[in-house]
């Protein structure tokens, strides 16, 4: 599924930006314009990408058979992978950064297999040295959050 | 400045105590990021480049650089001991180096390929110090058309070589292409694709794009894995020494491989990896016994591993002499060296010596820590494996999120780095190589902005600007790379048939 799900989501996102590009002024070959270049790169995006969807669907594709051959468990364990980093980036604002860090290290490694004890203990001392490494000693401003 | 005076200018820079321990430190985290897999030195530059801001750019450079071929050195040994390539310049060594392994031979493939590393390094050096000054001499009378023609011609060449099918190199390279023109435009100034989003209109940050596609993504690699634990030969000192014989059939390799990858470097191309797979195939050719390559034949870890440091040398030719990045890894050295204010280039090395010659002396001096680092400490970088992978795999996610957020304090860079890291890991899956949409983000802007200014020059005559000498040269080689080999399959499939 993902074979074609990729080309598809980029044939789509090639038009998108094709639309987009015809908008802005062109101007002419002497005197190009901000979407003269947007054009001849969507025009080209378009033609490579249809030709990519085309091939997946032809073609039995290489890459199915290692998708398919995910578990369910290792598929669970990527899913929230990746759900962690998205609600990361959602919380940072809110809850700042130390409380966001300590909640992703400890919530991932527990999914990934490690005792609970492990996954709290690798996240407060992982979130408080970050924080100090970031925040204290490269003066990065982390946002601290209410407390 | 002629090369010598530049390099005894350069050793004074590289050996300021700042300098020498910037190299230290990025030979030390290179080495251990090369011994680990999942986390390679483009996703170790990319997390470290924030830190590199409030330093001098050649201490950033000398850092950053050392990563890169610091990685190179730590990458054999865990091919050679776990038979897992540490990084991908290292998948040709665990062929002939892990067999040696298993025959008792460990130390010496070790040994022969940080000495061969280290001939490579110091033979490429070389390279850059006559390559980079002539080449940028003959740069200096460049134009917009020449430029146009090099970064078209590299994209060009740069799907060919990243391997897999080249239609997908071509999606990569449009994509990279797109994401190249988000932002402000840099001739009229218009906004163009930001969705009224003010922080789009910087562009979209090749940093946070680089860490989504090869940090974020090899960890949730590792995360399918969930808790797996590695099985490491451990090698004693004594056994590092190769034997006479030994030595003896390394030799060649290492020099012909040294060669061979500073070449491969010039192009572009994932040129470290490309040059392992020429150098085997040189090796083996040479060989009176080719039969024998894959059961722990030594000439098979000598080659390629002089060829991936040569290698990494060699790529960074185009990018101090042009400015041209021809590689994620590069790329991230332009980005370090923009950052500061510095357009590396042609006149880089007349206006700002120190960068480019002290950063050239420290590889002399990056080479030799790293030797000294990976013979007797061998076995020491290579515990580094037994902890435990989702730990590792768990820090590395967050530093990748903090490392994107403290480039410029932005939300947008998390939400572009977890997005670039859920594309590059489906990009895995379906083993197609991100690396043209990466380039092609860098040079894009590059290409977009010598295009315009040249058909400005030629008043819009596309003929005047491919017919120039230089750029119609650089073209003609490009199509020839691009569409000679499946020109002649055509050719020869009608002969047969």
């Amino acid at each position: 599924m993902l074979a074609r799900a990729v080309p598809l989501v980029l044939l789509a996102a090639a038009g998108v930006y094709l639309a987009f590009a015809l908008r802005l002024p062109f101007g002419a070959a002497a005197r190009p314009g901000a979407g003269f270049y947007p054009v001849i790169i969507a025009v080209f995006a378009v033609i490579v990408a249809l030709a990519a969807t085309a091939s997946a669907f032809r073609d039995v594709p290489r890459g199915e058979a290692d998708a398919a051959e995910l578990d369910g468990a290792a598929r669970r364990r990527v899913v929230i992978s990746v759900v962690a980093l998205a609600a990361f980036c959602l919380a940072l604002p809110w809850v700042g950064y130390p409380a966001a860090a300590l909640a992703f290290v400890t919530v991932v490694l527990r999914y990934l297999g490690a005792r609970w004890t492990t996954a709290l203990l690798t996240g407060v001392l992982s979130a408080a040295g970050s924080y100090g490494l970031f925040a204290v000693l490269l003066d990065v401003p982390l946002p601290r959050g209410p407390w | 400045m002629g090369p010598l005076d530049g390099l005894a200018y350069g050793f004074s820079i590289a050996l300021l105590p700042s300098n020498l321990f910037a190299c230290f430190i990025g030979v030390l985290v290179g080495t251990i990021v090369g011994v680990l897999p999942g986390i390679g030195p483009v996703g170790a530059m990319a997390l470290l480049l924030p830190s590199t801001f409030a330093m001098h750019p050649a201490t950033a450079l000398i850092m950053l650089a050392g990563i890169y071929y610091g990685a190179m050195y730590g990458g054999s040994a865990t091919s050679i001991l776990v038979n897992v390539p540490g990084e991908a310049g290292s998948v040709v060594t665990l062929l002939d180096g892990y067999q040696m392994t298993k025959k008792g031979r460990a130390g010496a493939a070790l040994t022969v390929s940080a000495v061969g590393s280290f001939v490579a390094g110091t033979v490429g050096v070389v390279g850059i110090m006559l390559a980079a000054s002539w080449l940028a001499d003959v740069a200096i009378q460049f134009g917009p058309p020449e430029y146009f023609a090099i970064t078209l011609g590299g994209i060009l060449l740069l799907s060919r070589l990243s391997g897999g099918s080249i239609l997908n190199a071509f999606v990569m390279v449009a994509l990279g292409l797109a994401l190249g023109t988000v932002g402000m435009d840099s001739i009229s100034a218009l906004r163009r694709f930001t969705f009224g989003s003010v922080q789009l209109a910087q562009g979209i940050e090749l940093v946070p794009v680089i860490m989504g596609v090869y940090g974020v993504a090899e960890v949730l690699l590792l995360a399918e894995e969930g808790i797996a634990r590695t099985q490491i030969a451990s090698v004693k000192l004594r056994e590092l020494l190769p034997t006479r014989e030994e030595w003896r059939r390394s030799a060649m390799p290492i020099a012909r491989g040294s060669v061979v990858g500073f070449l491969t470097g010039l192009v572009p191309g994932p040129a470290a990896v490309l040059s392992t797979f020429i150098s085997y195939t040189l090796e083996k050719r040479v060989s009176k016994t080719p039969e024998k390559f894959g059961t722990g034949m030594i000439e098979g870890v000598a080659g390629p591993e002089a060829a991936n440091n040569g290698a990494t040398a060699g790529a960074m030719v185009p990018l101090l002499s042009l400015g041209i990045p021809f590689s994620p890894a590069t790329a991230i050295l332009l980005g370090a060296l923009v950052v500061h204010g510095l357009q590396p280039g042609p006149l880089m090395i007349s206006q700002r010596p120190e960068v480019f010659w002290g950063f050239v002396a420290s590889m002399y001096i990056g080479n030799l820590m790293l030797l000294i680092l990976n013979l007797p400490l061998v076995s020491v970088f290579v515990t580094v494996l037994r902890l435990p992978q989702h730990i590792l795999a768990t820090l590395v996610l967050l530093l990748c999120l903090v490392g994107a957020y403290s480039l410029s304090n932005s939300f947008l860079d998390l939400w572009v780095l977890v997005i670039f890291g859920v594309f590059g890991y489906a990009l895995r899956k379906l083993r197609v190589d991100p690396s043209p949409m990466v380039v092609a983000l860098v040079l894009g802007p590059m290409m977009e902005k010598t295009l315009r200014q040249a058909l400005f020059l030629t008043r819009g005559s596309v003929l005047d600007l491919v017919a120039r000498p230089l750029s119609a040269t650089i073209l003609i080689l490009a199509a020839a790379a691009l569409f000679g080999p499946p020109l002649v399959r055509l050719v020869r499939g009608r002969r047969l048939a």
